[in-house]
């Protein structure tokens, strides 16, 4: 008995100081992002003096994050919905269809999981600028979708196996086509997976800032990662800025994941197909 | 209702690989209960799934009601098909597992309600309509996946396996529902199986397959009785029919140094000669002696295994339920004549003046 309460003591005190190293510092940002500059820089740690809720609202609308969120929203949204519909499609059609080459392209898609993405960007920034996509939402949209593909139908595909041919046969024998049956059967039955990496997918691409700083340059179209650069001065640095931008950033990121952190788990441990 | 008429139909998947199916040729008439009979990988499954549409027909060609299907897409045959693992679709309620496939049809909804709950009616699933499958016991699913076959009202239901996850009790009693659903219903079914308990009680006609052939089709105890092959014989039975090896000469039968009473009008050589274990009796001057090496009992019955010591086999017989046999005990039984069945070097039953063909 009294092992037992050591054990569980042990792990609590294991639990807190694990979540202490991890949320401390968003919890230093947070307190940041209420301070002011001078504030900030004169005593680092320190608590608000008084809670500046009004920089949100200064950051929001005088530098611009209203546009950085939107785009934000509007690139990682359109990136996410193609990637997730292709993505679908292709790991259905690796998981279900015996064809000649079927594993070859699988390989493929797969293999360019590990070339880092500096090794493209340069060629990417090229083509893009050839065919008048540079600089363009559009442009990075397809850039996003493209560079999420693999991981996505690697894990779609491994989920598609899963699925009984059976269930395919009887919506033959139900009356639909093939088409139909990825639609009503496939893709819902595959909804633990296809939410694991619609999360994923969406905190990775709001995240992302290599692809983003190197293809747009105008400030009209900046992302949220981009808008935070743009307060990291030369000479000066506007911490307390830097801070607020991050936090309007991560936010709706915590969101996304408390409300779906349920389905997360569920489709990285999901087998129960049956 | 329709008949089902196959004529050598083939599934061969590779050139050059042996074929899956073969030849396989038989009429199923309009409302019969008929079933494929067989060890798993008889190819009983696949012509389940060439009459389905699930599988192209690479020979032969598939009729149902007079119509050439062989180029028919499955959703076109108008059959439903229950699948041995149910394939219910996980993410749909009982009911929309049922009304998957009128909603496909564009039936009006009302149309749809009332067949869903006709059928749900048939097959005590009111209660669980608004379940999913996961919610559901074996047997529940069972009649879910029956249900949405019931629902289409189709000319053919195709069961492939559809009580083999069931546990014993269930399976029993599922088996007479199926049965009574087919006098119901009167549709033609056909229904594949490697249980012959399931085959013999549910059946009008079997047909038995081996490596993806036909090896007899009859009615249940007509195949019992008088099996066309050495693989039937030894097939169907519980425990199976006793195939020993023998030779005729001169109308007599010998197994190993012993002749066997009675005369056979069969041409003389090596032959098989097989004989049911209920149909042996034993006798203290019968013509086959061995020793006891296994006693089984049943309760209702006990199963003896004896072994002939001149052939190197073991003898199976049921023996009554109030037998004494003791192992190791010597025991000799008699082989009536009228009893036995031969079999040539091919495994061809041979027809005895007896039998009348």
């Amino acid at each position: 008995m009294a092992g037992r309460v050591l054990l569980r003591a042990a792990l609590t005190l294991l639990i807190a100081l694990w979540t202490a190293f991890a949320a401390g510092p968003l919890t230093w940002v947070a307190m940041i992002s209420l301070r002011s500059t001078s504030e900030f820089l004169a005593a680092p740690y320190a608590l608000p003096e008084s809670w500046r809720f009004d920089k949100y609202a200064t950051a929001w609308t005088a530098s611009g994050y209203d546009t950085y969120f939107a785009n934000s929203l509007i690139v990682v949204g359109t990136s996410v919905t193609i990637v997730t519909i292709v993505g679908a499609m292709a790991a259905h059609c690796l998981a279900r269809y015996r064809f000649p080459g079927n594993r070859a392209v699988y390989f493929l898609i797969f293999s360019t999981i590990v070339l880092p993405p500096q090794i493209t960007i340069i060629a990417l920034f090229q083509t893009l600028a050839a065919i008048g996509l540079y600089d363009s939402r559009t442009g990075l949209v397809l850039v996003y979708a493209a560079v999420q593909l693999p991981l996505t139908v690697y894990i779609l595909e491994s989920f598609f196996a899963r699925i009984p041919a059976d269930l395919f046969d009887a919506a033959r024998i139900d009356g639909y086509s093939e088409w139909a049956a990825f639609w009503k059967v496939a893709f819902p039955v595959a909804m633990p997976a296809i939410a694991t990496v619609v999360i994923l997918n969406t905190i990775l691409l709001w995240n992302e800032f290599l692809y983003a700083v190197v293809l747009i340059a105008d400030d009209a179209r900046r992302t949220l990662p981009l808008g935070i650069q743009k307060f990291m001065g030369d000479q000066l640095e506007d911490y307390g800025m830097i801070a607020t931008g991050l936090m309007i950033a991560i936010i709706p990121v915590v969101l996304v994941y408390a409300f779906f952190s349920e389905k997360l788990i569920q489709g990285m441990t999901a087998g129960a197909v049956k | 209702m329709a008949a089902v008429t196959l004529k050598g139909l083939g599934k061969r998947y590779d050139h050059g690989a042996a074929p899956a199916v073969q030849d396989v040729s038989f009429d199923v008439a309009d409302g019969e209960f008929f079933v494929l009979l067989g060890p798993s990988g008889c190819g009983k499954s696949t012509t389940l799934r060439m009459i389905a549409g699930l599988e192209s027909i690479t020979e032969g060609e598939l009729a149902i009601g007079g119509r050439r299907m062989n180029e028919v897409p499955a959703r076109d045959r108008d059959i439903a098909m229950v699948f041995q693992s149910y394939a219910l679709y996980p993410h749909m309620s009982v009911y929309d597992n049922m009304a998957f496939g009128l909603r496909r049809r564009s039936l009006p909804k009302t149309e749809i309600d009332r067949r869903v709950q006709e059928a749900a009616g048939i097959l005590g699933l009111g209660p669980y309509l608004a379940r999913r499958p996961h919610a559901l016991s074996g047997g529940q699913r069972q009649r879910v996946a029956v249900g949405r076959a019931i629902v289409r009202h189709p000319e053919v239901f195709l069961f492939d396996e559809p009580l083999s996850n069931l546990d014993a009790a269930l399976r029993a009693s599922t088996r007479q529902e199926l049965a009574r659903l087919h006098r119901r219903l009167g549709a033609t079914m056909i229904y594949v199986t490697h249980d012959q308990v399931e085959a013999m009680t549910m059946a009008q006609r079997i047909c038995i397959m081996d490596h993806g052939r036909v090896a007899q089709i009859g009615a249940p105890l007509e195949v019992y009785r008088r099996p066309a092959t050495t693989f039937v014989a030894g097939f169907l039975g519980s425990p199976p029919m006793n195939l020993l090896p023998a030779v005729a000469a001169a109308g007599a039968l010998r197994i190993g140094a012993t002749m066997l009473p009675g005369s056979f009008a069969v041409p003389d050589g090596p032959l098989t000669l097989g004989i049911r274990p209920e149909d042996l009796e034993p006798a203290a001057q019968g013509a086959l002696r061995g020793e006891v090496v296994a006693v089984e009992p049943l309760g209702a019955e006990t199963i003896v295994a004896l072994r002939l010591p001149a052939i190197e086999r073991d003898l199976l017989l049921r023996a009554g339920r109030n037998a004494t046999v003791a192992l190791g005990e010597s025991l000799a039984v008699n082989a009536p004549a009228a009893a036995v069945h031969l079999f040539d070097a091919a495994g061809q039953r041979i027809a005895r003046p007896l039998e009348g063909n």
